[in-house]
């Protein structure tokens, strides 16, 4: 099987050839720079810095070849633009605070500036503006600075502004996605497309570190109040940027068609490591309606299969995912509050995908041993792997802290239950 | 008094700040503003939280009332002798920018009783060490979303006790466990704001 087929096969629920893998997929399924570095040099590959394709989380480019060194069965496909705003290119080497000496695109490289210790980052480069992210010390990755300009006035609130990031496809973005996919494509992996603009209230974007001048709600805790002060607002925000979607999923559907497997929807986590940010009614009242109609276009128009990505204790969640016309959950945070994988299976496994839940990223892989590593990864397998329904990933991307003695244990345990 | 504890219950701002003050007009004691009303609202909806029928932003929404409300009442307190169940120095370790959880303990325990010093996030050890000593704390909180950041934890509990402080030293984040706690030398653990307000009080012995 091909790595497109395995990958097609799990998620229509049958048993495959092996267990499907996936790293480097999505912004919320890859390695660390420091861990795909070290990864790197274990399997002795060409020896160059990683290219950090997404500075928010420092997470490198899945090269094809560690991804064959790993047996990856995907290849994910990312927007020009970082989530600084600076578009993956002219790729230039800098050095980070920790040693490691990355690629990031020059664009981002020249406005970095390191002030107290910490490391400052600005809007699409452009330093005339107020730094939009930041990396402390001893921090492996940027956070975004929040930017919400004074307190939120009622009375002048605009739905226009939280959709300023919103808007229809160019014919230069619509050509970038058509020679990206096309490309990936070719490689006889399942594509993973992250196309951006359907995540419904995505704190991490609400506080992007791209926008320049950003507009309306634009405070993390704000934006969770506005779930109950403002509940018709965010209602008309998700309407009119669902709309805008699909429109532009026309557009790229009409170029690509096929050609993409897996797309990326949306990242807002819906739980907390033992509750969650909303009740099953407001999540079917807010979200539920406009993630369906997303899914329920992309069903009908392609064979694209639809990603669900949240953190956290979504276990009461699952069902009302399900409804929503998800086709794949992760990543599956099995150390979270009523996330046991036996009964995630039980209760769910035969009507949606789980992407993720391969090994606990919050106890086990940082700080268990090599041989810890191997039993859980085994034993998750057994439990996931039956009868399709499962994409072995890591819970979240791997963190820059853990060892590289534990990275290689799942990578060579992966290796013999695949055999 | 009702009506005001339903305000901060609810998340009402505007209506709690106008409770408080027709409370004063009406010549209320600040403290007993704060003893009958704010305190049994903010256990109320910390109850609520921990038994999943309240989320963080009813949480968010009730901090933000009791905080306006307290903005009020706190310069009149000044002048009296108010009643604090103890001092926290409260942050976010260095490395870790995360502050929504530690900014909820932070109101929870100031809504329940404690006088609460938020030192904000990516904060040092010397840091707390000076804020601890400068407010004369009883318990210094520690705060940690990341695998990465946790492990600073222990720099913190081993710089505080080589000091000689006489505190407490109580951590949470979503990592964490009481094992971990436990394994730093931490004073204990809570998962949740509304543990965290238990968790203070029995270190006070209260």
């Amino acid at each position: 099987m091909t790595g497109k087929e395995r990958i097609r096969t799990v998620i229509d629920h049958r048993s495959a050839d092996r267990i499907a893998l996936d790293f480097g997929g999505t912004n919320v399924t890859g390695m660390h720079c420091r861990v795909m570095a070290a990864l790197r040099d274990h399997y002795g590959l060409d020896r160059h810095p990683v290219y950090v394709y997404e500075p928010g989380q420092m997470l490198g480019l899945m090269e094809d070849d560690l991804a064959e060194a790993l047996g990856i069965d995907t290849i994910g496909c990312f927007a020009k633009e970082d989530s600084f705003g600076v578009p993956n290119e002219d790729w230039k080497e800098y050095t980070m605070p920790w040693g490691q000496t990355i690629m990031f695109p020059a664009k981002l490289a020249d406005c970095l500036e390191m002030r107290d210790g910490n490391l400052y980052g600005y809007p699409c480069g452009d330093k005339s503006l107020p730094p939009s992210g930041e990396m402390p010390e001893r921090c492996f990755f940027f956070s975004s600075i929040e930017r919400q300009q004074g307190e939120i006035d009622d009375e002048k609130l605009n739905v226009e502004d939280n959709l300023q990031e919103y808007g229809d496809i160019s014919d230069e973005g619509l050509a970038y996605w058509k020679q990206t996919i096309e490309k990936a494509a070719a490689s006889g992996r399942a594509v993973c497309a992250s196309l951006g603009g359907m995540a419904l209230g995505d704190v991490a974007r609400i506080i992007s570190m791209a926008i320049r001048e950003p507009r309306g709600i634009r405070s993390v805790a704000e934006w969770y109040m506005s779930m109950i002060l403002r509940p018709d607002y965010i209602k008309e925000v998700f309407d009119r940027q669902s709309q805008i979607a699909i429109r532009n999923l026309e557009k790229i559907n009409a170029v690509v068609g096929d050609k993409i497997d897996v797309v990326y929807v949306c990242g807002t986590d819906f739980g907390t490591q033992n509750s969650q940010f909303c009740s099953v009614e407001t999540f079917r009242d807010l979200y539920l309606p406009y993630y369906q109609r997303m899914n329920d276009w992309i069903h009908a128009n392609t064979n694209w299969k639809t990603f669900k990505h949240s953190c956290g204790a979504v276990f009461p969640f699952m069902e009302s995912f399900i409804d929503c016309g998800f086709d794949i959950i992760n990543p599956v945070q099995i150390s979270a509050t009523d996330m046991d994988p036996k009964t995630l299976k039980a209760n769910f496994g035969d009507r949606i995908t789980f992407w993720g839940g391969g090994v606990d990223t919050q106890h086990t892989l940082p700080f268990g041993t090599p041989d810890q590593i191997r039993d859980e990864v085994r034993r998750l397998c057994d439990i996931f792997g039956e009868n399709g329904g499962f994409v072995f990933n890591t819970v979240h991307n791997i963190q820059a802290n853990v060892p590289v003695e534990n990275v290689v244990a799942l990578m060579e345990t992966l290796k013999e239950i695949r055999k | 008094m009702s009506e005001l504890k339903e305000a901060i219950y609810k998340g009402n701002m505007i209506k709690a700040k106008a409770e408080v003050q027709a409370a004063l007009d009406g010549g209320a004691d600040p403290q007993q503003i704060i003893d009958e009303s704010m305190i049994p609202a903010m256990e109320a909806i910390g109850k609520d939280f921990a038994e999943g029928r309240a989320f963080v932003p009813n949480l968010l929404l009730s901090a933000r009332a009791m905080k306006a409300c307290l903005e009020i009442l706190k310069p009149l307190m000044m002048a009296e002798n108010s009643t604090i169940l103890g001092t926290v120095v409260i942050g976010t370790v260095k490395g870790d920018l995360h502050d929504i959880g530690k900014n909820l303990v932070a109101a929870m325990l100031e809504g329940r009783g404690f006088k609460v010093v938020n030192l904000g996030a990516d904060v040092s050890k010397e840091r707390f060490i000076e804020a601890a000593r400068e407010n004369n704390a009883d318990i210094i909180c520690l705060s940690a979303l990341l695998t990465t950041t946790m492990g600073y934890m222990k720099e913190i509990v081993d710089a505080v006790r080589e000091a000689g402080l006489s505190v407490k030293i109580m951590v949470g984040g979503a990592p964490l466990n009481a094992e971990y706690a436990a394994s730093i030398g931490a004073d204990g653990y809570s998962s949740n704001a509304n543990e965290a307000v238990a968790l203070a009080k029995s270190l006070m012995g209260a």
